[in-house]
């Protein structure tokens, strides 16, 4: 609407200042035409707009001025010309914007089907994993409830332990599976706010202590204040289930290493033990949910868990990748700083 | 012998109420049960415990409404027991009036040190308890309030006014988590700014002063999204 009444006061400028020469009038309308059709969508617009223009060259521009004349010379010319020039252009933009549609619908698909199967891979991974230790504790606690009188009182207490022990892994798994469940589910991606990284750091090394008390963690960190954004609950699951990995698997009683450095672009935190390290065939499919070292019980295999925290690292448009160095394995991850996003703050 | 504290345990989970119930009458306290929020109120009402354990998921009513109800007449402590991964549940709770939380799962002890720590501080009107005059001592760390002194294994520690008004806050709260809201508002007054940046800065800069490894605190622990807990005082009594 806009456009063409923009059109009209062009064209009496031209017309005006100009040599009352109407082929640059139709030239105007002709671009106003094309103009109308590529932002409209169907054919209506289009139709009307030429129907306007048309009147208004025949009105406002050709003699006899300010008069509908319809017997004016090659007139049917011009209006069939006006109405062929809109229906074109309407039915490209049209059909444009139609297969972009198409293209759109069909990435978002094949985004879904995507995170569908990552989730359906976990479900089958967690429902096998969790059989094993639940099969344990029905086991234990049920030997214990049949057969009282006959166990002799260390094989109570191993029973016992037994139960807590797997039941202390399945909260584990439970908890992996929660934050899952916090990355958001349209965009793939999670709420980031400013977090200090010695806080999330010094949390996440309390948490996994209390489960593990001999678990020993050596921090070296650089003295500035580093705040960076991320979903602190999900940042320090990786934290917990990368240390608890180097402690678990590392067969080494040397502490940890935990080493944050500070990059340009990006905060590095890096995971060293200093144990048998890591099968340089299976690093490759690391991160996939498959792996599990021969040297460990088949069950409390590292798999869901780095696949898990590869998930999150990817939610924070992160990296993450696992290598061996001179005496063990090494896990690290890069969380992205966000300077724009920090000015704010 | 003191007379026995009153603990109310509102939970619709029989197996933690029997398990809860269990250890805490072992540690001489009297248990009372109630299976949802309406009959809580009731047994607040009628009984006044000494403290209040509240599960936030409760079948008929909102945990929150039963802390807003009870504060409105009454200080009673209450720690409130939530699932893990909902920080923002906690701090509106905690917001509303609760004294401190638990996460489910918790251990024994742990549960038994917020108890404790929560008593301790409820009490602090009617007894003669000389918690605000004596220090605050927890390891090699003293914070002798009159003197407005901290010491780390003797020796001394510089710290701003701020930082001093931080830690003074938390160490007369301790072994109870304070939120960001709280602190901001006891050290810089109600009109303080929301953006807790601020008092994360101070707390760095107290850290880097307090703790040998600032990731790994022995006096001050991050509960992350929520706000600060300082170290049970070792005082007994």
């Amino acid at each position: 609407m806009l456009g063409l009444l923009a059109a009209t006061a062009l064209s009496f400028l031209f017309f005006h200042l100009g040599h009352k020469n109407s082929a640059n009038i139709a030239l105007i309308y002709i671009l106003a035409l094309i103009l109308i059709a590529l932002n409209t969508t169907g054919y209506l617009y289009g139709i009307l707009a030429s129907l306007f223009c048309v009147s208004a060259v025949n009105v406002f521009f050709t003699y006899p001025f300010y008069k509908m004349d319809f017997s004016i010379a090659g007139y049917p010319i011009t209006f069939v010309g006006m109405l062929a020039i809109s229906l074109i252009t309407s039915t490209t933009t049209t059909r444009i914007k139609k297969q972009k549609a198409i293209l759109d619908e069909r990435e978002r698909k094949l985004a879904e089907a995507e995170k569908e199967r990552i989730r359906a891979n976990l479900l089958r991974a967690v429902s096998h994993d969790l059989r094993t230790p639940l099969t344990s504790i029905i086991g234990s606690s049920a030997s214990y409830l049949e057969d009282q009188e006959n166990l002799t009182q260390e094989e109570k207490i191993e029973l016992i332990a037994n139960i807590n022990e797997d039941a202390h892994w399945l909260l584990n798994m439970v908890e992996n599976l929660l934050t899952v469940t916090r990355i958001q589910n349209d965009s793939g991606l999670v709420i980031k706010s400013l977090e200090v990284v010695e806080e999330v750091v010094g949390e996440a090394i309390t948490r996994v202590q209390k489960r593990h008390p001999k678990l020993t963690v050596h921090v070296s960190m650089p003295e500035d204040f580093l705040m960076i954004p991320m979903d602190a609950t999900l940042i320090e699951q990786v934290l917990i289930n990368l240390m608890e990995n180097a402690f678990l698997h590392a067969q080494s009683k040397e502490p940890i290493d935990l080493i944050i450095e500070n990059m340009d672009q990006e905060v590095v935190f890096r995971i060293r033990d200093h144990g048998i390290g890591l099968d340089e065939e299976q690093i490759p499919y690391i991160f996939e949910g498959k792996y599990s070292s021969e040297h460990t019980d088949s069950y409390r295999g590292i798999g869901i868990g780095l696949s898990i925290c590869k998930t999150i690292i990817t939610a924070h448009t992160g990296m993450i990748c696992a290598l061996n160095h001179e005496d063990g394995a090494e896990f690290s991850f890069a969380l992205p700083k966000e300077k724009e996003n920090e000015d704010d703050a | 012998m003191t007379p026995k504290f009153t603990i109310l345990i509102i939970e619709d989970e029989k197996n933690i109420q029997t398990f809860v119930g269990k250890v805490l009458k072992k540690h001489d306290y009297k248990v009372l049960y109630a299976d949802n929020g309406k009959e809580g109120l009731n047994l607040i009402h009628s009984q006044c415990p000494d403290i209040i354990l509240l599960d936030l998921g409760l079948p008929d009513i909102d945990g929150n409404e039963v802390i807003k109800e009870v504060r409105t007449w009454s200080s009673i402590p209450i720690i409130v027991i939530s699932a893990r991964s909902a920080e923002k549940e906690k701090v509106s709770a905690l917001d509303l009036g609760a004294d401190d939380y638990l996460t489910k799962p918790f251990g024994t002890s742990e549960l038994l040190a917020r108890i404790r720590a929560s008593l301790r501080h409820s009490n602090r009107l009617n007894t003669d308890s000389t918690l605000y005059i004596r220090s605050y001592r927890c390891g090699g760390l003293v914070l002798d309030f009159s003197k407005r002194l901290l010491t780390i294994d003797g020796e001394k520690v510089h710290l701003t006014p701020i930082e001093y008004k931080i830690v003074a806050y938390l160490a007369q709260n301790s072994g109870k988590v304070m939120t960001y809201a709280s602190i901001l508002s006891n050290v810089w007054g109600p009109y303080a700014d929301d953006d807790n940046k601020i008092l994360r800065v101070n707390m760095a800069n107290i850290r880097r002063k307090l703790e040998s490894d600032p990731a790994q605190p022995k006096y001050i622990f991050t509960e992350v999204g929520v706000g600060y807990r300082m170290k049970e005082d070792e005082f007994e009594g």
